[in-house]
């Protein structure tokens, strides 16, 4: 018995098992948990650095929104799979509803991207543990990614939700409705001019890449134009003349790897190829051709997605002699067979890079040769075609190699002004805003139709036979805008659709 | 006179010596010898037989004979035998007595293994579905969950894809999550593994199965218990029997022509394309018909097609072989008993160059160390590997197969196997699927163990503690190597053709999982009438999995297939893991075996669950009412048992993520100053109220058992509401994220479940069946949060809606209406843009008058959930042979067959089904029946075509002929000859259904994106022949 009452005491005692209730809590020891994480300025700076880090995902899809839709550039018609018309061919052909999966994409990486702004921004402005002077171009890079965000995302929807604050929980999102696009407006002048404030001129080499004063400004600058408040855009693209931003003598060094961040850059989206760190960009891959295998972009084994194609009617829109056609487009490849293959594609994002499907080029985002076109546009806006206004079309002019152009008169001047943009910056995410801002939405559906119009009189490509369906190319006034996304009002009713979807 | 008595007394004496001794002689002299059987025959060894009144007796041998040595042929035989009723059997002067046992009509002394513990079967107030190995008979299994299919109402067991060695699914009573998984718990001999049960336990290791399915006996088990609970008891030894089997199965596998799809051959397939191209050259050319010459050489003249080729076949194993050694040894004798069991797997799978094999050892010891302490120790080792193919999907290795142009040949003109199939005519170019199968190296290797141990003490009379160790080791590990020869389909001009970059992987996963369990049980002696248990427990358990991966590409070359010889390499690891802890009570209580009474709570904390609510009480309640002891009923000859019973109970569900309710940072990265510059975002809200999602279920069942259990009839009606669902509910994007997980939504199952066990003997042969039907009904009631629908699949695979007010996972699609045959229909109905003649017409849904291009106009256009499932089991045996059939079934739901999108895909850069030769072709010939539900349209042109929509929905409704087994236990000349019986077994023997597909179980999604068959793994009939010995 005595054996027996040993044995079950010690059994018993057994049952003091980890009754601790630290048993119980677990966390992922592979991350890091959130609330843990912003307390001190190098953690901050991870979180810019993730801030940047999403621009490249909204940079890799832009091109659907900003240049596909317009005249500049068309598809490679993939006559056997039609598994993309739903999607993203619907931006070529003005098909875009409310379900188009695109578009609730574009929409949902846009605000995944201003919650993080605006979290880092909160975390920033409640820190006590950062010091005011390294807080400002902290700061200041954080406002210029939210009013660049917000700046694109008007011109796509018109008015927006606006997001400054960060939610604690997810219940509190239903209240959050469209707002006016002036409000939106309102804020992205607000942050723009806060920016401008607490940015540096300048960072040093390791720093390459991170928003500037010129960025802000120039920025800003655009915003005042699309606003058409053309005096302060003059004013503050004019500011940005002495902070040491030049045109490049050779047009092809804005796009060449090997001379990113260049003199003329004001704001490019960063990628590195050639390793294994994930931060390649592959624009090259995904906008040849379908069938130009290696041709173009130098490794056999890969099928482009043939998207972007140049339109007939953008290729014979260069005056002869402008070098920058060569660099911007071929019109056409010869394939693996020794076959020269009609049809067009993006030339300028075309490097050679050491391993498949990385490549090492940028994605500009503003220019100088942007700054002084938007300079001759404003300023011929506001007091007609001065010889200033004159001067900086022509610095543009001469750099592609063409005559200057003297006493235009102001219609004339404008037209050539959007000529000029289309050319200079084409395939860069420019020309859809480009028209929406010279003109009306019934003009721009005029406008649109004409090209349509021609597009389908001679395709750029050639269809394979398969017909045009009945609502292809019909662009209607509404279309300036794009729907809102049909799940986000599935989500909650309150949200209002554009009108016409 | 004191001499004469004592003289007497002396001689009384001695004649009593003597007549002892001489009776003693006599009883030496009457030897009476026998054998006992039971009604099957079978010798019963340690049975007692005892002259009555005395106690000269003696035990039967192994072989159930006995010999015994009587004073006198008068006196009566006791013979008395645990689950047998004892027999008086007067000797009547014979010298040779063979006596037949029958089974106690009150075996319901039979002990069911419940959750915690056993219960006496008769005291079960809960529904619970037993199931021994002995009833289920030889099935050929490379996995536990074959053997439960058809055997319990209220389980539906699924067999997804026919792949060697993996698991089914497993379903108890409906689907009850919309966010959490839907898998039962299984228990291994009291230590609960996890929602899978894994490819590492042999069935032959089995003794039963115990499904519990409703929340009074599944709330023992807490937030694991809301799909019930699947409880395995592996074999222990018998009591005082030693036994040595050897059992060997040796089978085929293969795919009978019935079902296998039907695609064209090489000149049926060039004739398809020539007739393509005439009706598209007509609509383009206003009429015009082409001319000879302008029609592409490629099928100019059909008949001419030099090749015929039938991939599906190509890939298929003829006669796949498979063979299964058990080895057990079962020791009841002395104070260790010991169950040592060796098995050994192998299997072939139907599609070539993939199979399966395991080795399994297992060690079962008892012992008594004194009269109050008993240990137990199960030790079981497994090694499993699997060479495996990627077979999901229209592009993987059996869809491909379907949709491969037939007019090319396998093999070269030298007689090598061509890796590429580049594309002619339009057509897709494909990796040749049989090269790819014999190229690329997939394959996994599982090596499992798995121990309980435990040490029972009896404290008091009737108090008795048990403290139980259990573990569960597993090294999983998966390597893979795609050599630079295998392409891509692509379609025809793009470049998918090798050499293409190599690519390796492979990883390891270390699972260790530990629990331990203190149970401390009391039974205290009341009487005859009353029979009370108590149990109190506490468990604590807790998992953790290491996973180290790594990955590389661009070889130099194929020789060398490991990681190191890549030039680019990457490595990850990781770890995750969850914890939890329980404290347990259960009464039961029984009166006068007429009133019972049961109850249990579970107080259980997660680590899985917000800091607001760790913990989490699950409490349950039963009763039973024996109505056939009652004294107001009529005692009839013919009723044995009824039995009323009521349970309630709640469970939780916690198969979600083991982290889900924080919020992480994840990496997103950037190059600044041309380097690399490290990020991070936030990943999602954190949630600190996440909480369980709970089962209240609500049980009445009725058991009677009439004729002495010749017949036995359950039946269980329940309501089980889930609620508090974990679902990741879509929230407006702009607050930074596109959903979150919180606790929304409530789903209803309801159902009705009967079985019946009918067993009797007409003449020689005993014959039993036992049919089982089940009726489920699921309904989400609630979708809180602010939509009411949630949308899975895509626009042209299917879609699967949860919706409030319908059943889970609806299909839905364009319903469609017919075929237009002319323009003038197009017109007269609302605007199809893009329609022409042969197009589907699909209905206008919200009557807008046009049908718009994404899913305003998509409706319910199937329902996958079946009305009823079925099981029906005949078994009889007559003399020494025996037969058993199971059927199976399910009625009256549908499968949305994906992948005819593709293999009815008529644009001509595919191959295409049989059937596509009545395919609408134009007005005059719209094919024989162009009004069917799922006849193809005919168009030139893509659209309306393949996008979600009826037509690809088909009833999948059918009826198995699973197993058909012949047995016969051959005649033993000789006491040395062991008992032998051989059998025969066909399993998957006929499928009866209208579904097109192999399987109308296959379902390529997982969670409740439900009936989507996009071809995988085809099922196999088996044909096997085995031999069982026992020494």
């Amino acid at each position: 018995m005595k054996k027996l009452t040993a044995i079950s005491i010690f059994l018993l005692s057994l049952m003091q098992f980890s009754c601790d209730d630290d048993f119980l809590v677990t966390t992922d020891p592979t991350r890091v948990g959130s609330e843990l994480f912003y307390k001190d300025q190098k953690q901050v700076e991870q979180a810019l650095n993730g801030v940047y880090g999403q621009l490249q995902g909204i940079t890799n899809t832009a091109y659907i929104f900003q240049e596909f839709t317009s005249d500049n550039t068309t598809l490679d018609f993939n006559p056997v799979d039609r598994g993309g018309a739903a999607g993203w061919e619907a931006f070529e052909f003005s098909t875009v509803n409310s379900g188009n999966g695109e578009i609730s994409n574009l929409w949902n990486n846009y605000y995944s991207a201003l919650y993080n702004i605006n979290f880092a921004l909160e975390k920033l402005s409640g820190s006590t543990t950062i010091d005011d002077a390294a807080k400002a171009p902290l700061e200041g890079q954080l406002k210029f990614m939210r009013a660049y965000y917000y700046f694109n995302l008007v011109q796509y929807f018109g008015d927006v939700v606006l997001v400054t604050t960060t939610l604690s929980k997810p219940d509190a999102a239903f209240a959050l409705l469209r707002s006016p696009q002036a409000e939106v407006e309102a804020q992205i002048e607000k942050d723009l001019k806060e920016a401008i404030a607490g940015l540096p001129d300048k960072y040093n080499a390791a720093n390459a890449g991170r928003v500037t004063k010129g960025a802000a400004l120039s920025l800003l600058g655009k915003f005042y134009l699309t606003q058409k408040k053309y005096a302060e855009a003059v004013t503050t693209l004019k500011q940005v003349l002495p902070l040491g931003y030049a045109l490049n003598l050779n047009y092809a060094d804005n796009f060449d790897p090997a001379k990113k961040n260049g003199v003329e850059s004001i704001f490019e989206v960063q990628y590195q190829g050639g390793n294994d760190l994930g931060e390649q960009s592959n624009f090259m891959y995904v906008f040849a051709p379908r069938l130009s295998g290696g041709s173009i972009t130098g490794f056999a084994n890969v099928t482009p997605s043939g998207r972007n194609i140049p339109t007939r009617d953008l290729i014979a829109a260069y005056e002869t002699g402008d070098v920058r056609k060569d660099i911007s487009l071929k019109e056409g490849y010869t394939n693996a067979k020794g076959e020269w293959v009609p049809t067009p594609f993006v030339n300028k994002y075309r490097h050679a890079h050491t391993l498949s499907g990385r490549t090492d080029n940028n994605w500009p985002i503003l220019r100088f040769a942007d700054v002084l076109l938007m300079l001759a546009e404003a300023l011929n806006e506001q007091s007609g075609p001065t010889e200033e206004a004159h001067g900086y079309l022509n610095q543009v002019r001469s750099r592609a190699k063409l005559p200057e152009v003297r006493g235009l008169d102001k219609n004339i001047f404008r037209q050539k002004v959007l000529q000029e943009r289309r050319v200079e910056l084409a395939f860069e995410n420019h020309r859809w805003f480009d028209l929406k801002r010279t003109k009306t939405p019934a003009e721009l559906a005029q406008f649109m139709n004409a090209y349509a119009a021609k597009e389908k009189a001679n395709p750029t490509v050639d269809r394979g036979g398969v017909i045009y369906s009945t609502l292809d190319y019909v662009y209607e006034p509404h279309e300036h805008v794009f729907p809102i996304p049909a799940p986000q009002i599935l989500i909650n009713e309150k949200l209002s659709q554009n009108q016409g979807y | 006179m004191k001499d004469y008595l004592q003289s007497k007394l002396r001689h009384l004496l001695l004649l009593q010596l003597f007549l002892s001794f001489a009776a003693g002689a006599w009883a030496q002299n009457i030897a009476v010898t026998g054998r006992v059987t039971d009604d099957k025959g079978e010798g019963l060894p340690g049975v007692t037989l005892l002259l009555k009144g005395t106690t000269n007796g003696t035990t039967t041998d192994p072989s159930g004979n006995y010999s015994l040595n009587l004073p006198s042929g008068a006196g009566t035989l006791v013979v008395s035998f645990i689950g047998y009723a004892t027999q008086e059997v007067p000797v009547n002067n014979r010298s040779n007595i063979n006596i037949t046992l029958a089974g106690d009509a009150k075996a319901l002394e039979e002990v069911v293994v419940v959750g915690y513990g056993t219960q006496r079967k008769r005291d079960i107030t809960a529904a619970v579905s037993n199931i021994s190995m002995e009833d289920i008979g030889e099935v050929p299994a490379s996995n536990v969950t074959r053997l439960i299919q058809g055997q319990a109402p209220g389980v539906a067991v699924k067999q997804k894809n026919g792949t060697p060695g993996s698991q089914f699914e497993v379903r108890v009573r409906g689907i009850s999550s919309l966010g959490a998984g839907s898998n039962p718990l299984y228990v291994i001999d009291g230590f609960p593994v996890g929602t899978s049960v894994g490819q590492n336990l042999n069935p032959n290791e089995i003794e039963s199965i115990t499904i519990l399915k409703d929340a009074a006996s599944t709330a023992i088990y807490g937030a694991r218990g809301s799909n019930g609970v699947v409880l395995i008891t592996t074999k222990s030894a018998k009591e005082g029997k030693v036994n040595l089997s050897f059992s060997a199965d040796y089978g085929i596998q293969n795919i009978p022509d019935s079902r296998k799809v039907t695609v064209l051959n090489g000149p049926e397939f060039a004739q398809f394309k020539k007739e393509a191209f005439i009706d598209r050259y007509r609509y383009v050319n206003n009429g015009k018909e082409p001319a000879l010459e302008e029609i592409p050489l490629g099928f100019r003249f059909p008949e001419q097609t030099k090749y015929s080729t039938n991939w599906y076949d190509a890939i298929l194993n003829k006669n796949a072989p498979y063979a299964d050694y058990n080895l057990t040894l079962s020791n009841g004798k002395g104070p260790v008993k010991s169950v040592l069991a060796l098995g050994y797997f192998k299997e072939e799978g139907t599609i070539i160059e993939t199979n399966y094999d395991r080795i399994s050892a297992r060690a079962n010891l008892t012992g008594e160390v004194n009269k109050f302490i008993t240990v137990g120790l199960n030790l079981n080792g497994t090694y499993s590997r699997q060479r495996l193919a990627n077979t999901d999907g229209r592009s993987a290795v059996v869809g491909s197969t379907l949709i491969m142009d037939p007019r090319e040949p396998i093999y070269d003109d030298q007689g090598n196997l061509r890796p590429y199939i580049v594309g002619q005519d339009g057509v897709f170019g494909f990796p040749n699927p049989v090269f790819m199968l014999k190229n690329i190296n997939r394959k996994r290797n599982i090596a499992d163990v798995l121990s309980n141990a435990y040490v029972d003490i009896t404290l008091l009379k009737g108090l008795k503690f048990r403290t139980a160790a259990n573990a569960k080791v597993t090294f999983n590990n998966y390597n893979e190597y795609v050599p630079s020869t295998i392409g891509l389909p692509v379609q025809q001009g793009a470049s998918g053709a090798p050499p293409r970059i190599a690519t390796a992987f492979e990883d390891m996963v270390q699972t260790y999982n530990l629990s331990a369990d203190q149970l401390l049980t009391y039974q205290p002696e009341l009487g005859a009438e009353h029979h009370l248990d108590f149990m109190l427990g506490y468990t604590a358990q807790k998992e953790t999995a290491r996973a180290l991966s790594g990955s590389a590409n661009t070889f130099p070359d194929d020789l060398v297939p490991y990681l190191g010889a890549g030039s680019i390499r990457s490595a990850g690891s990781s770890e995750a893991g969850w914890t939890l802890l329980a404290y347990l009570s259960r009464v039961n209580y029984s009166f006068k075996d007429r009133y019972l009474f049961s109850a249990s709570m579970r107080r259980e904390g997660s680590s899985r669950f917000g800091t607001e609510n760790k913990y989490g009480n699950f409490p349950a309640v039963s009763v039973g009412w024996r109505l056939s002891e009652e004294s107001f009923m009529p005692k009839y000859a013919w009723l044995s048992d009824l039995k009323l019973r009521a349970s309630w109970g709640k469970t939780g569900n916690n198969d979600i993520g083991n982290y889900s309710h924080l919020a992480f940072m994840n990496a997103s990265n950037y190059i600044l100053g041309n380097a690399f510059a490290p990020g991070k975002v936030v990943s999602q809200f954190a949630n600190s109220e996440l909480r369980w999602e709970k089962s209240n279920q609500l049980d009445l069942g009725l058991d009677l058992s009439l004729l002495e259990n010749k017949i036995v009839f359950t039946a269980e009606i329940y309501r089980k509401l889930t609620n508090d669902m974990l679902l990741p509910i879509a929230i407006p994007a702009v607050s930074g994220f596109t959903s979150s997980l919180a606790n929304i939504g409530e789903v209803e199952n309801k159902g009705v479940e009967l079985g019946l066990n009918f067993n009797t003997r007409i003449g020689q042969v005993n014959f039993r069946t036992s049919p089982n039907i089940t009726f489920n009904r699921n309904k989400i009631l609630a979708i809180k949060g602010e939509n009411d629908m949630l949308w899975f699949g895509g626009f042209y695979g299917g879609y699967n809606v949860q919706k409030v007010g319908r059943p889970i996972g609806m299909i839905y699609g364009y319903r469609k209406l017919g075929i237009f045959n002319t323009q003038a229909e197009i017109d007269a109905a609302p605007k199809q843009d893009g329609a022409i003649p042969g197009s589907m017409k699909f209905w206008d849904a919200d009557g807008n008058g046009v049908i718009s291009y994404d899913t305003k106009d998509m409706v319910e256009i199937g329902n996958p959930n079946p009305s009823f499932t079925w099981g029906w089991n005949f078994s009889a045996d007559y003399k020494k042979f025996d037969l058993s059939v199971l059927f199976m079934g399910a009625q009256n739901y549908d499968v949305y067959r994906n992948i005819e999108a593709s293999t009815m895909n008529i644009d001509g850069v595919f191959n295409v089904l049989d059937k596509v030769k009545d395919r609408w072709r134009s007005p005059e010939n719209p094919g024989s029946n162009p009004n069917h539900k799922n006849s193809q349209g005919g168009t030139v042109d893509w659209k309306w075509s393949r996008e979600s929509s009826g037509r690809y929905v088909y009833d999948a409704s059918h009826i198995w002929v699973k197993n058909v087994t012949l047995g016969y236990a051959l005649p033993r000349f000789k006491s040395y000859i062991p008992d032998t019986r051989i059998f025969l077994n066909a399993s998957n023997l006929f499928l009866i259904t209208n579904y097109p597909g192999n399987n109308p179980d296959a379902s390529i999604r997982g969670g409740n994106e439900l009936n989507n068959d996009d071809e995988s793994y085809p099922v196999p009939r088996t044909f096997s022949l085995g031999a069982r010995i026992n020494f």
